[in-house]
């Protein structure tokens, strides 16, 4: 530092050997603690992680292992009450149900396919509607919660998990039940009589509406594109299938007009006429399809739970089911049915409200609610809404013949 | 199980952090006799204090233009192929500032020039990123080393046929992959979008500059070798290994895949254009002060903590992805590691200009490579920083990285280049620059121009990573907020190719124009003439 303008013939600065200077050893001795400290600790932060995941998994796993009536609770209970005394006029009663006392494949079956038809149950015949658990509840928790009915208001004989394979795989591609007599005259003859079942309203789709759905027209490409051939939807692509006919259109109009924004829905519903908008409306809230959705957003599923069937009054959120039906089936027309949805779909649609993208919820309601959901209250809940059954399933109707589009 | 890696990372990091401090003492302690010697190795007798201004006055200082008989005999064999390497970077750099250029309009015009599938947005911006690393840097900067080595050794250029052909072979490649890109014929990586087919000719090519080099090395006629020499011999013998391995067909897929592509596509910029870079701002800047730099055992500390440092940095940009926690890990902690070779050349290259602002002041050139060298460190602080996780999850995926990278590839690495060429050239043709206004032109047109381009690209990346995100905003939000932002750095970058024009016409000039009856008595620029 002493002479550093040497003269011009006798440049000879650098007598001392400069080393390196004292900053800079300390900061490279910081930098190295740093790194050690984080390579150590990245090997924490991975246990930590693991161990906290191993964790959440367990409960569950309890809960499903303490048996039929954790999952009578948490499935059942909603409709045909926790004492299982149904609801008069809308629910049937599960005590002392015939149909309960009956042969063990009549429960096993109507758990894997729902019911949607009259059914006698005691003195009183009920219009029923209930889901099919096929697609939610593997084969032993379908076991356990037979049993836990039949044991609580009927049989005593116990159903096996194999049992329940076996009635799986007995009509692998039928939809619900229509009712009662169909029922008996499948099952059980030995049931009391049953009302006759509803004429089948499952008449041939209109070539025209499948022709728009599978391969599209012009602007307005195929919806089966990214929903699937069967409106079962993916990721943030939502699920169709079983959603009020006027729901659907009147969201279309939405796209159209611009109050709910998506680039490609708006290109699509621009494109379609509004008599074709209420077509395919009709023709997804009539299409049942099994439920492909399953958690995938890490979310607490008792705390979504929690918010869907009671709400969190102390933040100012609503149970879900209280707008959108019991189970989350829906309630045609402005209320969209939320069980099966895919929960990407559900979670970015959360979202969406509390940014204030969607305006079209009647008094603003859905962007008060979800103003008031954090980040996790949305993967909690969108993966709670996944693991429902699919809105009650109809018989099957004619499979739309297409080639399956490509994705 | 669990335990072990993460105690097993921090124990080898330990060690290796351990042996480097061992080698580093070892080296600087044995060569300490030597310390006054080496530091005036880069200057003939008689050169050093003066400050060395190229071309801008020719006849201001005898000693500074006029070289010394024996060295003279050095340039002329090296005037050729320096001559080829450098024309045909500044070729490159005009094609493929222009290629930037459209791909920046595109962002904010995106129908503009869509017609032809190669003018599409993804063709151009590919060629583009190609021409201007294999083409314009890396050729400009073998140019440089091809021209410095042998003055800085003290003996002429071996092999100098070997190199001309290394670099024909390069530029047909390159020429060939500029076509297979525009074609839409790309292996799909980024940064390894040339065809591998393609790049076994490029890898051949790059074989041949290691011996020239090392060749030249070994005949030296100085006893020690100069720190540029240390940065620009490892870069040399790295490229062929690390471009070669990386380029393998078949031999890597899946998240492999990625974390190969990643591994070499910041080993490209750090152990191949990086020690070039910091060779050539080590040489010029006491050249051109004519002053040593600070320290030696800062020199030795910074390359060899490069060396160890910088080969696992790139995987980085997996943060978040599918490769092992504890990989991304070592990455990021090497990535932060480089803040040690960063601050040893930044204190060894600035505090010797710092303390000679006469010559900033005075010779243009040492400003354009000094400019760079403070970009040097100004990218690696930045680039470290961005490392971390809590940082990368917002400029991630965002033209905030992309202002990063032109940080580091342009300002860095074009200014120093900027600063040799203009330093080099007189010597080279033995003319002085025809229009010296135009150098100022040129300074100040590409400052002015990244200045707009990096704050836009700055500002706007954390923008557009903030509403990225955010999940209650919808994704075109991040695109919308852009705009402003993407037209500031179309304007920014249409100033720097503007500036690229103005420095390849000037560099046409000197190559072409006939030497004034002074300069010509100077019997070593005669090849030159004839090539």
């Amino acid at each position: 530092m002493t002479d550093l303008r040497p003269s011009d013939d006798e440049f000879e600065p650098y007598e001392e050997d400069r080393g390196i200077p004292l900053p800079v050893s300390w900061i490279a001795i910081a930098l190295a603690l740093w790194g050690i400290v984080m390579l150590y600790h990245n090997n924490r932060s991975v246990m930590i992680g693991r161990s906290e995941r191993s964790e959440a998994a367990k409960p569950q796993s309890r809960d499903v292992g303490a048996g039929g009536a954790g999952i009578f609770l948490a499935r059942c209970a909603t409709c045909h009450q926790p004492n299982g005394s149904g609801v008069a006029g809308a629910v049937p009663p599960l005590a002392s149900s015939p149909f309960l006392k009956a042969k063990p494949e009549v429960v096993v079956q109507i758990l894997l396919h729902g019911i949607d038809g009259p059914i006698r149950v005691g003195d009183d015949v009920f219009d029923g509607h209930m889901p099919s658990f096929a697609s939610v509840l593997s084969d032993d928790d379908l076991a356990q919660v037979a049993n836990h009915v039949r044991k609580g208001w009927g049989a005593s004989q116990t159903i096996s998990a194999a049992f329940v394979a076996g009635q799986r795989a007995r009509f692998p591609d039928r939809g619900a039940w229509n009712g009662g007599s169909e029922i008996a005259a499948t099952l059980d003859p030995t049931l009391p009589p049953q009302p006759a079942p509803r004429p089948d309203a499952g008449t041939g789709i209109d070539p025209a509406v499948a022709g728009l759905v599978q391969h599209g027209s012009g602007d307005a490409w195929a919806c089966a594109s990214c929903h699937g051939s069967q409106g079962q939807g993916r990721a943030n692509v939502p699920r169709l299938a079983g959603l009020p006919a006027a729901y659907i259109s009147a969201q279309l109009a939405a796209f159209a007009s611009g109050s709910r924004r998506d680039d490609t829905m708006t290109v699509v519903a621009r494109a379609l006429s509004q008599n074709q908008r209420e077509t395919v409306g009709n023709y997804y809230a009539g299409l049942r399809t099994p439920s492909t959705a399953r958690p995938s957003l890490d979310g607490d599923l008792e705390r979504g739970e929690i918010l869907a069937l009671q709400g969190d009054w102390k933040h100012g959120v609503p149970a879900c089911f209280s707008c959108h039906g019991p189970s989350g089936f829906g309630v045609a027309p402005g209320f969209p049915a939320l069980a099966a949805q895919h929960p990407a779909y559900t979670a970015d649609q959360l979202a969406a409200w509390r940014g204030k993208v969607h305006r079209a919820s009647p008094n603003d309601v859905m962007n008060m609610v979800a103003n008031s959901l954090s980040d996790s209250d949305r993967r909690a809940v969108a993966d709670f809404l996944a693991t429902l059954p699919p809105v009650p399933a109809a018989h099957r109707q004619e499979p739309v013949h297409g080639r399956s589009v490509a994705r | 199980m669990e335990p072990t890696i993460g105690l097993l990372l921090a124990l080898s990091f330990l060690v290796s952090l351990l042996a480097l401090t061992f080698l580093i003492w070892a080296v600087s302690s044995r060569q300490m006799a030597f310390n006054q010697a080496q530091a005036r190795t880069i200057f003939v007798a008689g050169e050093e204090g003066h400050a060395d201004n190229p071309g801008i006055s020719p006849n201001a200082d005898d000693d500074t233009h006029h070289f010394d008989p024996a060295r003279a005999g050095i340039d002329a064999i090296s005037a050729r192929p320096v001559t080829i390497l450098l024309t045909t970077a500044v070729l490159w750099l005009v094609v493929g500032s222009i290629f930037g250029l459209t791909a920046s309009l595109k962002l904010h015009w995106p129908d503009w020039l869509g017609d032809e599938a190669w003018l599409t947005f993804g063709r151009v911006r590919t060629i583009h990123l190609n021409i201007v690393i294999y083409g314009w840097s890396s050729l400009g900067l073998l140019g440089v080393v091809f021209w410095v080595a042998p003055r800085m050794f003290h003996t002429r250029l071996r092999h100098p046929h070997l190199a001309e052909v290394g670099a024909l072979i390069w530029n047909l490649a390159l020429l060939a992959a500029v076509f297979a890109l525009a074609t839409g014929w790309t292996d799909g990586e980024e940064w390894l979008e040339i065809p591998w087919q393609i790049d076994m000719l490029l890898a051949v090519a790059s074989a041949c500059f290691v011996l020239p080099l090392l060749r030249t090395a070994a005949a030296r006629n100085v006893h020690h070798i100069y720190v540029t020499g240390w940065y620009w011999m490892a870069a040399i013998c790295w490229f062929p290994v690390l471009f070669v391995i990386a380029n393998l067909p078949g031999l890597f897929v899946g998240a492999q895949q990625a974390t190969v592509n990643w591994w070499f596509a910041h080993n490209v910029l750090g152990l191949w254009l990086t020690p070039l870079g910091v060779g050539a701002g080590y040489y010029f800047i006491p050249k051109i002060i004519g002053k040593p730099i600070y320290s030696y055992s800062l020199s030795l500390l910074g390359f060899w903590a490069l060396a160890l440092f910088y080969s696992q940095v790139g995987i980085h940009h997996l943060i978040g992805g599918p490769v092992p926690t504890w990989v991304v890990t070592l990455s990021i902690v090497h990535s932060v590691m480089m803040f040690v070779p960063v601050i040893t050349v930044a204190i060894n290259q600035h505090v010797t200009v710092a303390q000679n602002m006469w010559a900033f002041k005075q010779s243009i050139a040492l400003r354009f490579v000094s400019l760079g060298a403070i970009c040097y460190t100004l990218a690696s602080f930045q680039g470290s920083i961005e490392a971390l996780r809590s940082i990368n999850t917002v400029v991630h995926f965002t033209q905030y990285t992309v202002g990063h990278a032109h940080l580091g590839a342009y300002t860095f690495l074009s200014f120093t280049l900027f600063g040799a060429v203009y330093h080099m050239m007189p010597r080279i043709t033995g003319c002085s620059w025809p229009w010296p206004r135009l150098i100022p032109v040129h300074f100040w047109l590409v400052v002015i121009g990244f200045t707009v381009y990096f704050v836009a690209l700055s500002i706007g990346g954390i923008y557009q990573g903030l509403a990225m995100l955010d999940a209650t905003r919808p994704f075109a939000d991040s695109v919308i907020l852009l705009k402003p932002y993407l037209e500031s750095r179309s304007v920014g970058g249409a100033l720097m190719t503007l500036g690229h024009f103005v420095f390849a016409a000037h560099f046409a000039a000197i190559l072409l124009q006939r030497r004034p009856a002074a300069v010509s008595s100077a019997p070593m620029t005669q090849p030159v003439v004839a090539a």
